[in-house]
């Protein structure tokens, strides 16, 4: 009984194939239309959870609590003395000051990030080497010296040379050379990052002695950034305390917002789609009322006609499935996901050419599929259950 | 008896505005190894019968026996699976799938029986020998001749080697010639010890000597003239 109730759902499974042969170019059309809207979500998906483990993986590099002087609501430079009004709190290893700021070329219409490190004062200052490809980051008295990130080697053009400068405000030029070139690893935080010590980023953008623009605190006990953080924001009222787990939270959130408002625009994609495939699948040819009409006098039950249903809606789904999501992968990893790179990552005008490689887990697989074929199934099979009643004696005549 | 019915009635939409009594009152026996031709005009009732003897729907009212199986007591499913073994069927204009190859509709009836693709083919090729169609075997069938579809649709009908053929008006659409031939494999059929109802109006079919008895058939009664 088992087996030939498996022999009957093969000889089904293989009408079904047949019939989608049969009627090819539909079938294709329908596949195609499909897998390109899987694509478009999967890859969403993917490229939204590469970023994110990216940025996650970054950011453990970064200051544990950073500070910043606020007036009127804006951002101002922190005086160096804050740090002494720091040096009671409990728990705080060290302040490092830090400048960073924007410099936009007027002729390539990029922004880049120039950042103004002393890596003597950091703890572990030396480990910054290991996200350098070549090269090592500039000392205090290592003037002129600066390591970029890969897009700003592209956008100076300077794979012949080691030397560039840029302007200061009052239009004057300050000459750099290049030291060290920061790791692809990294692109997603230092692709248009521009690293100098301190004193050339303070002599860059003019900022006067005794000021820099944020303070970074490094602790000695990780899990009481919290604490800290609320000590030094009673001791610096005046102070914006960002700490390193809310500055990851805040990417995720970005990475989140931009992803999820890209998959509203591609689920309604979907949900046209589906709602064709729903219209197309309730409405009968007469040529389809006759051929079911034929099967059922021939001994085809109606749950027969239905599972004819089902397996082509099966192959047609899981194959635009397959195809969706290859292509997807492919999308992301091979063509850094040209199309949604503007959506998901367009904060600079230098745009990160970042190498993804989606984490895809087996729950986002499974939440595609159940976001993609689930429905297309539901649009296909439940309104054949009325095409499959066709009464049979419509085959014969009057 | 293979066919026995009694008071059979049958009536579309009933209880509706749109209620239309096909059948009325028929009283119809056939005994295996008979053929039998129903005739009548179009509308008379003869696909009615015929989808009553070939157990597609049950009657209204009546008692129909096919194959010592009461009709009226089994459910749909089982209506069904009884056709399937029961009753062979050849349609008007034969209902053949055109493209599905010969082999394919051939063996379009054991799909649904979980018979295997070796099985399948092999019970089809004796068939398709047996009408001489074996070279048309991997044609598409809407590319083949009208007799050999003809000879396409009566080994489908034959390929579950069910003891009762239907066919409903198989020459309508047939020149003389090949309404000849369609009775003339009839014939052998009925010899073989199948029973045969055929609803025709065609004096070719009604009138051939193969046929044991004619019914007719006028505004879903049975006629005795």
């Amino acid at each position: 009984m088992a087996q030939s109730n498996l022999e009957k759902q093969l000889n089904i499974l293989d009408y079904a194939l047949s019939s989608l042969w049969r009627h090819r170019l539909k079938s294709l059309s329908v596949l195609l239309v499909f897998a390109a809207v899987i694509f478009l979500l999967a890859s969403f998906q993917m490229v939204t959870q590469a970023l994110s483990d990216k940025a996650k993986q970054v950011l453990t590099h970064t200051p544990e609590i950073t500070l910043q002087k606020m007036s009127a609501g804006r951002q101002e430079a922190i005086p160096l003395a804050y740090r002494d009004k720091l040096a009671g709190i409990f728990g705080i290893r060290r302040v490092v000051p830090r400048i960073w700021g924007y410099y936009f070329d007027e002729v390539r219409l990029a922004n880049s990030t120039v950042m103004g490190m002393a890596v003597d004062e950091m703890p572990e200052g030396n480990r910054l080497d290991a996200a350098l490809a070549k090269g090592a980051m500039p000392g205090p008295d290592e003037q002129g010296r600066v390591v970029v990130g890969h897009s700003i080697t592209k956008a100076l053009d300077l794979a012949g040379r080691t030397t560039f400068s840029l302007f200061r405000p009052d239009l004057s030029l300050k000459p750099f050379e290049v030291s060290g070139e920061f790791s692809r690893d990294t692109d997603i935080l230092t692709n248009d990052l521009i690293v100098m010590n301190l004193a050339d980023a303070r002599d860059l953008f003019s900022i006067p002695a005794g000021l820099v623009t944020d303070l970074c605190v490094y602790v000695a006990n990780p899990k009481e950034i919290d604490t800290i953080a609320k000590k030094i924001s009673e001791t610096l009222p005046s102070v914006r305390v960002l700490t390193r787990p809310q500055i990851q939270k805040t990417y995720q959130v970005v990475f989140g917002w931009r992803s999820g408002f890209g998959s509203i625009c591609l689920l309604s994609a979907l949900a046209a789609f589906v709602i064709l495939a729903w219209d197309k699948a309730s409405g009968l040819s007469p040529e389809e009322r006759r051929e079911i009409a034929i099967l059922k006098v021939l001994g085809w039950e109606t749950s027969d006609i239905l599972a004819v249903r089902f397996w082509e809606s099966v192959i047609v789904s899981g194959l635009a499935c397959l195809v969706g999501m290859t292509a997807a992968y492919i999308h992301v990893v091979y063509c850094a996901a040209a199309l949604f790179r503007p959506v998901l990552m367009g904060w600079s005008v230098l745009r990160p050419d970042l190498h993804l490689l989606p984490r895809m887990a087996v729950g986002d697989i499974l939440l595609i599929f159940a976001f993609t074929v689930i429905p297309y199934l539901a649009a296909t099979v439940i309104p054949a259950w009325r095409s499959a009643t066709v009464p049979a004696d419509s085959a014969l005549g009057g | 008896m293979l066919i026995e019915l009694s008071g059979v009635s049958k009536i579309y939409n009933q209880g509706r505005a749109n209620e239309v009594r096909a059948l009325s009152d028929i009283d119809l026996t056939v005994e295996q190894g008979c053929m039998v031709c129903l005739k009548g005009p179009s509308g008379s009732g003869k696909s009615t019968l015929l989808a009553i003897i070939g157990c597609i729907f049950p009657p209204t009212s009546g008692r129909a026996a096919i194959a010592e199986r009461q009709l009226a007591r089994l459910p749909d499913r089982f209506l069904t699976l009884h056709r399937r073994e029961t009753i062979g069927f050849i349609f008007q204009r034969f209902n053949i799938l055109p493209e599905l190859t010969v082999l394919e509709n051939i063996t379009l009836p054991l799909l649904p029986l979980g018979v295997p693709p070796k099985e399948r083919r092999q019970r089809a090729q004796e068939l398709l020998k047996r009408f001489g169609i074996t070279h048309r075997a991997q044609f598409p069938a809407g590319q083949i001749s009208g007799g050999e579809l003809q000879r396409v649709a009566i080994a489908r009908a034959l390929i579950n080697n069910q003891p009762i053929i239907l066919a409903d008006e198989p020459t309508a659409h047939l020149d003389t010639g090949l309404s000849r031939e369609f009775m003339a494999i009839m014939l052998q059929l009925k010899e073989a010890g199948k029973t045969i109802v055929i609803a025709s109006h065609d004096p070719l079919v009604f009138e051939h000597p193969a046929i044991d008895r004619t019914v007719t058939i006028k505004d879903g009664r049975i006629h005795v003239p």
